[in-house]
């Protein structure tokens, strides 16, 4: 038996009412990998990523977190059957999410956005969970933003607490959800090269992205979706280098200025 | 002038009777203590129906909030003072009395209930679903994401419109004379009833309401808007 992959995704199926919108996916995340996964608008990489952390139910198919089922059990006589919430919170603090549109809290600091989780979810005390949060700020580099409001911070600053926030709660794997797309061009890289740094870090990462420079520096695997079905996937170079699918192809062709 | 123009504004009957005008004054100080808290937990419970998921929890939230919003005070102090007894004693085969000071907290508690179950309900729906969903996404239940990430920013987002409420009940509990809660308008008619001098008496009550109410609610506007400011800077 090989070692357990980080994530398992198993032909995962998610429909809203008649659309489907991922129709069979299965892939696996190392431990200490980052997969990229491209793709053209509405092929389902955002739903894919929130089916991951049950933010959506899957329609069907299985996720393993460190071999653990997500979401799903099988009980006694092996009928599949869904965790109760309570459950599901205990499993989503094994994967750490960084939104597009950072979603802090705007009514808690800087230091308030990030040691909220540690405190109220994993029960440690305000002190430690200080020292954790200082220690994630540190490695986004907004060690001196701490006690400021979010609405203070520029885009790529308020995106780089959310890092800070998803690492605080020590999840295995992090899940980037286009995060630098609705920043300005020149505040992307401050928020790219804090990712390659947790790359280099041996983080175990999803990011779904259109930068496919970065993709292609820091990825281990890169998949390309296409209306629900993994159209591509291979190393950086063969995905993003010389595609075998004519759809990759097109998709890519966009990108290359 | 007149004498009767001086005669009407002419404070000193109001000075005289100052200490039983002031428990008066105290009675509608505790009326719309007790009414707002009735009405700010009737509210918010109400609010949390109307944004349900499933549709039988939202039409009673609604229902709640169509029949308080649009029943004029005045007439539900007195039904809950003298119906609302009657129907429920009949309802237990036995007597039953509210106590005045009862029937003000619960009247006003309900009609108040509706305007801030929509107060509460427009800033819930007003803060992005992104922050809900962070906050899932760290592993946070639902009663804890509503405790420490909705209801402090409806709470800051609804203060403007909520001291405007707040106004309005404090006006409001002065009808609660009609069932003899001895408040200031009460007081002010029982001293009416020895002096007979009702002009200048009505005049203090208004100054005195007046009073109360523009320096305490100023005083929380400039509070208020300190707090929301650092936040929504
Ligand atoms: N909650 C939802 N209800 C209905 N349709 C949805 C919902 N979320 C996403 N979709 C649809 O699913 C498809 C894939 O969306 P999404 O996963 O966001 O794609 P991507 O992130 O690749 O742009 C789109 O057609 C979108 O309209
Ligand atoms: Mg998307």
């Amino acid at each position: 038996m090989d070692v357990m992959p980080a994530i398992r995704v198993v032909d995962l199926r998610k429909n809203f009412g008649a659309l489907e919108v991922l129709k069979g996916v299965s892939f696996d995340v190392h431990t200490g990998s980052v997969v990229s996964m491209i793709g053209a608008s509405g092929s389902g990489k955002s739903t894919l990523l929130r089916c991951i952390n049950f933010l959506e139910t899957p329609s069907s198919g299985d996720i393993f977190i460190d071999g653990e089922p997500m979401g799903f059990r099988s009980d006694a006589s092996g009928q599949r059957r869904l965790r109760p919430l309570s459950e599901v919170n205990l499993m989503r603090r094994e994967l750490g999410m960084v939104f597009q549109q950072f979603n802090l809290w705007p009514h808690m600091t800087v230091l308030g956005n990030v040691i909220e989780a540690p405190i109220r979810v994993r029960g440690m005390s305000r002190k430690q969970a200080v020292a954790l949060g200082e220690e994630c700020l540190a490695r986004v580099h907004l060690s001196e933003k701490a006690r400021e409001y979010p609405a203070r911070l520029s885009g790529g600053q308020q995106q780089r607490v959310a890092i800070a926030r998803a690492l605080a709660i020590q999840p295995k794997a992090m899940l980037f959800d286009e995060p630098t797309s609705s920043l300005d061009p020149e505040l992307t890289d401050e928020v790219l090269s804090v990712m390659r740094e947790l790359a280099g870090d041996g983080t175990t990462m999803i990011v779904v992205t259109h930068e496919m420079a970065f993709a292609r520096e820091v990825s281990d695997r890169v998949l390309f979706l296409h209306n629900g079905l993994i159209e591509e996937e291979g190393p950086p170079e063969q995905v993003l280098g010389a595609p075998k699918s004519e759809r990759c192809r097109q998709f890519l062709s966009k990108y290359l200025h | 002038m007149s004498d009767a123009f001086w005669q009407s504004v002419d404070l000193s009957t109001f000075w005289e009777y100052r200490q039983v005008l002031l428990a008066g004054l105290w009675f509608n100080v505790y009326v719309f203590a007790c009414s707002a808290t009735v009405a700010l937990a009737v509210g918010l419970a109400a609010a949390l129906l109307r944004v349900n998921r499933s549709w039988p929890f939202r039409w009673i939230g609604t229902v709640h909030v169509e029949l308080f919003r649009n029943a004029p005070d005045y007439i539900m102090v007195v039904w809950v003072h003298f119906v609302l007894p009657l129907l429920l004693g009949a309802l237990i085969g036995r007597r039953l009395e509210i106590h005045p000071f009862v029937s003000a907290v619960i009247a006003l508690g309900f009609v108040y209930s509706g305007y801030f179950a929509e107060t509460f309900r427009a800033g819930i729906q007003a803060i992005p679903v992104g922050h809900v969903e962070a906050a899932r996404a760290c592993g946070m239940a639902d009663r804890l994401i509503l405790r420490r990430i909705i209801l402090p920013q409806v709470v800051r987002r609804m203060l403007p419109e909520a001291v405007n409420q707040f106004v309005s009940l404090f006006k409001a509990t002065t009808i609660v004379s009609l069932i003899a809660v001895p408040d200031l308008m009460y007081q002010v008619s029982m001293v009416i009833a020895t002096e007979m001098r009702p002009l200048p008496l009505y005049t203090g009550a208004a100054l005195t309401y007046f009073a109360v109410i523009y320096f305490v609610a100023t005083g929380v506007r400039l509070l208020s808007e300190r707090w929301r400011n650092k936040i929504y800077a």
